[in-house]
């Protein structure tokens, strides 16, 4: 064969092999310093029926930031009218994060997710948070006195992604949609409450499918963080028992019975002791007493927040995939929930403590 | 010995019986042409014909001149005690010996011609070489001159196997080419269809060794050399010894190897030199480099006039705030800033060495700095296209490093029109042009395409000495294996 066809043939090949990646050959004029890369929404409830949608822009330019607002129907219709009001053309393919206020969650969020997850300019790396508050408020404050303070926002829920630490649990679009749309799983989202003045994290809202049906904050939501996602804890403060833990790990067994009547849960809790201010002494029976008491505290505080979940008939702990197995049928999500509500919950600690640095007398 | 040269000239000269009138035509108004009339002590008239500047003088008064007027034989053969000593007896014959730094001798009486070599030995000493520098292993490199090439060579190959043969190309020139080889070992096609290549050369003047690979080359208009040029003799060596074979041109230092492929353009003699697992770690970045050269600055214009997704958040803050300000699109920033380097380049290797410096100083400060300062370029850029050129700088062999360059530009032109989708279509471009491309006939991808997996122990990376027993698969050796139990 003569070597121009070979060539024409290879390459013909080789460019029709790379277009069925379905990449378009005519691409989006997006020269960087004539567009305004959007990094994040907030979403909240407008007057009658309506949804109200904010950002900032100019979002990285030294330019002074402006707060755009707009009253609209559908989310993209926002994006649509920003460009209309702002000299550069806003581009949401830096869409980081997307704040939505506790109200509209309250509502159901599956419409709002489902037009982001549509869009192929938007990543699914896009941190979904709930604020409570007055976040415009917080924004325009920060707006005047730093600059990109979203940014700020965004490394800090990427710095608590990345190291699994369970501070916070920051959920992006993909993990929501994954639990959103999985059978027996309902999600959860971190929530923060803005004011004037701070932004600051409040706990972990738990959703029965779109609608956000509970907030979890302290105690509850640490109990969480450790029993229901893969987070460890820097710190586990105790203050009923005057004890701070630290860096603790969890390896969670949840089993089933075959009735699925009796759920047992069995925590091993691996941690070290970061602070005591009771008035025992540190010797060994003290420590052993310790980790029982401490044991039982949280076995309480567990099931406590198990029947809470059987209470809004939510399942953040995806505890009803454990009913799947090879070759059996399947329940359908009314018979588990039903299931799931009646179930006795049984919850076993199993606390080991890291050495001390050095033996208290 | 004038044997393989006669086959080139013979077939188009007629063959003119020598004569002194001839000679002495031929040399009309060369002024460095002599001819000396001399008379032994028995009375036998010799006439002396020579090129003053082609010719030792001291050797020749000290071999021929001296005993000749004192010798008491009765003949010139007798005479002149010279082991080189060929008659001669066409005109055609005489000039190419006189041209070849010959001296002619001619009895006058009884009209005997004979050629005697006393070539002026002029050439440089061996230096180490410039293009193709080491920090260890041998320094030698080639010169000009093909005899003492032949003879760095040889040192490192004294084996009988070692075969040269002598070409003449170039009617103006008359340039020596030799073709060297180890007879069984390297494979017999490739000698046939060099040698084929040699004698169908037809051009007048030769002035380097990338002349007559150009003229032997399938893929001209490629920007990819199709024969490895190296001035080291100790590539040669190593080259004879896998199977390729070496065509060596006089008055230049650079050598050609043959058949190469791509990858051949990637390895260093230092490979050889360190150690393996290093060898081959820096063989890697190599490659890295040579793809950060040419699609570095594309990616660039790419990214920042279509796919802004792409980058990440801390470098978008950067990047827009420096080309928040510039009057040029990505593209026409990268291509000025591309061309301007080219410049330097250019100017830095015209240049004396000593004016270096200033040229550093204005490449470097007044276009770098001021570019940014004065707005025509972004800072990014300037660090993108400093690293762009220093990654070029990596592969060893420099007319690749002149290629990339122009692909490059190719990259460039598909990044600002279609994006990374258009890089990705020149990219398969050239890998589909690599694909046609062969050197001796032999695949230029090889050994991926076609694929020999045993010889990518020394491909991407370089593979200890003790597993690479076997000559490489692609270069169809006569002899396959490397150790002495095997073959």
């Amino acid at each position: 064969m003569r070597k121009g066809v070979r060539t024409s043939i290879l390459a013909f090949t080789l460019i029709c092999l790379l277009l069925t990646t379905s990449c378009g050959v005519r691409p989006e004029n997006n020269l960087i310093e004539e567009i305004a890369p959007v990094i994040f929404w907030y979403v909240k409830k407008g007057e009658n029926k309506n949804l109200k949608i904010s950002t900032a822009v100019p979002p990285i330019l030294k330019e002074k930031k402006q707060l755009f607002s707009l009253q609209v129907n559908l989310l993209k219709q926002g994006a649509k009218d920003f460009n209309l009001i702002y000299y550069r053309e806003m581009k949401v393919g830096q869409l980081r994060m997307i704040f939505i206020d506790e109200q509209v969650a309250k509502k159901g969020i599956a419409k709002i997710v489902d037009s982001l997850l549509i869009d192929p300019d938007t990543s699914q790396r896009l941190f979904i948070v709930i604020v409570t508050g007055d976040f415009e408020g917080y924004l325009k404050k920060q707006m005047k006195d730093k600059e990109n303070a979203e940014y700020y926002l965004y490394r800090m829920l990427k710095h608590y992604e990345d190291q699994n630490q369970g501070e916070l649990t920051p959920i992006n679009l993909h993990e929501y949609k994954k639990m959103l749309y999985t059978p027996y799983t309902d999600p959860y989202i971190p929530v923060f409450k803005a004011d004037q003045q701070n932004f600051s994290y409040e706990g972990t809202a738990i959703f029965k499918k779109d609608t956000l049906v509970k907030t979890l904050t302290k105690m509850d939501d640490q109990v969480f963080q450790l029993v229901g996602t893969d987070n460890y804890l820097k710190y586990l403060a105790i203050p009923k028992l005057s004890v701070v833990l630290g860096r603790v790990h969890t390896a969670v067994d949840f089993n089933l019975n075959s009735s699925y009547s009796k759920l047992f849960i069995k925590v091993k809790m691996m941690g070290r002791l970061e602070d005591y201010q009771g008035e025992n002494g540190m010797n060994d029976k003290n420590i052993e007493k310790m980790k029982s008491t401490i044991e039982a505290f949280m076995e309480e505080r567990t099931k406590k927040l198990m029947k809470k979940m059987q209470h809004m008939h939510t399942d953040p702990f995806q505890i009803g995939t454990h009913t799947i197995t090879p070759f059996g049928k399947t329940l359908t999500d009314k018979e588990w929930y039903k299931k799931w509500e009646n179930m006795d919950i049984d919850v076993k600690y199993e606390l080991q403590l890291g050495p001390l640095p050095r033996e208290s007398k | 010995m004038f044997g393989k040269k006669r086959q080139a000239v013979d077939n188009r000269t007629t063959q003119t019986p020598v004569s002194l009138d001839g000679v002495k035509k031929s040399l009309t108004n060369m002024n460095d042409a002599q001819i000396d009339e001399h008379e032994t002590i028995s009375g036998i008239k010799v006439n002396l014909i020579y090129i003053k500047s082609l010719v030792d003088n001291e050797r020749l008064n000290e071999a021929i001149v001296k005993p000749l007027i004192h010798d008491r034989s009765i003949s010139v053969s007798e005479a002149i005690i010279s082991s080189i000593k060929e008659k001669v007896y066409t005109l055609d014959e005489a000039k190419e010996a006189l041209l070849n730094g010959h001296i002619l001798l001619n009895e006058a009486v009884i009209n005997e011609w004979w050629a005697i070599p006393l070539q002026s030995p002029l050439s440089r000493s061996i230096e180490s070489s410039e293009t193709e520098s080491i920090l260890y292993g041998a320094k030698d490199s080639f010169s000009e001159q093909i005899d003492q090439n032949i003879t760095l060579i040889r040192r490192r190959l004294p084996i009988m196997e070692l075969k040269s043969e002598s070409f003449t190309i170039g009617s103006l020139s008359k340039t020596t080419v030799v073709l060297l080889y180890i007879e069984g070992l390297t494979n017999p096609d490739f000698i046939t269809i060099a040698k084929e290549g040699i004698n169908n050369i037809d051009y007048d003047f030769f002035t380097d060794s990338s002349q007559v690979s150009a003229l032997m080359e399938k893929g001209n208009n490629s920007v990819f050399p199709q024969f490895q040029q190296t001035d080291r003799p100790d590539v040669c060596a190593r080259a004879l010894g896998i199977g390729q074979l070496i065509i060596l041109v006089n008055n230049t230092p650079f050598a050609l190897i043959a058949p190469v492929t791509l990858f051949d353009l990637f390895q260093s003699p230092e490979d050889y030199i360190n150690r393996w697992v290093v060898a081959s770690f820096l063989r890697v970045i190599r490659y890295v480099s040579f793809f950060l050269s040419i699609v570095l600055i594309p990616l660039y214009v790419a990214l920042t006039t279509f796919h802004f997704q792409m980058i990440p958040l801390q470098m978008l803050f950067v990047l827009t705030e420096s080309r928040s300000k510039l009057p040029f699109t990505p593209f026409w920033e990268a291509f000025i800033m591309l061309i301007i380097l080219e410049i330097i380049k250019e100017a830095s290797l015209r240049m004396p060495t000593k004016a270096g410096q200033t040229l550093g100083v204005i490449g470097g400060i007044v276009i770098g700095q001021a570019s940014v300062e004065a707005g025509f370029a972004s800072k990014v850029l300037i660090v993108l296209v400093g690293i762009a050129a220093i990654a070029s700088f990596l592969v060893p062999n420099y007319l690749l490093t002149k290629a990339n360059t122009l692909i490059q530009f190719i990259l460039l032109f598909l990044a600002s029109q279609l994006g990374v989708i258009g890089i990705a279509m020149g990219l398969i471009g050239i890998l589909s042009h690599l694909n046609s491309l062969t050197s001796l006939k032999q695949p230029y991808l090889a050994p991926l395409a076609p694929l020999y997996m045993k010889d990518w122990k020394d491909v991407f990376i370089r593979g200890p000495i003790k597993t690479a027993k076997e000559r490489p698969e692609y270069l169809k050796p006569l002899k396959k294996w490397r150790t002495s139990r095997r073959n």
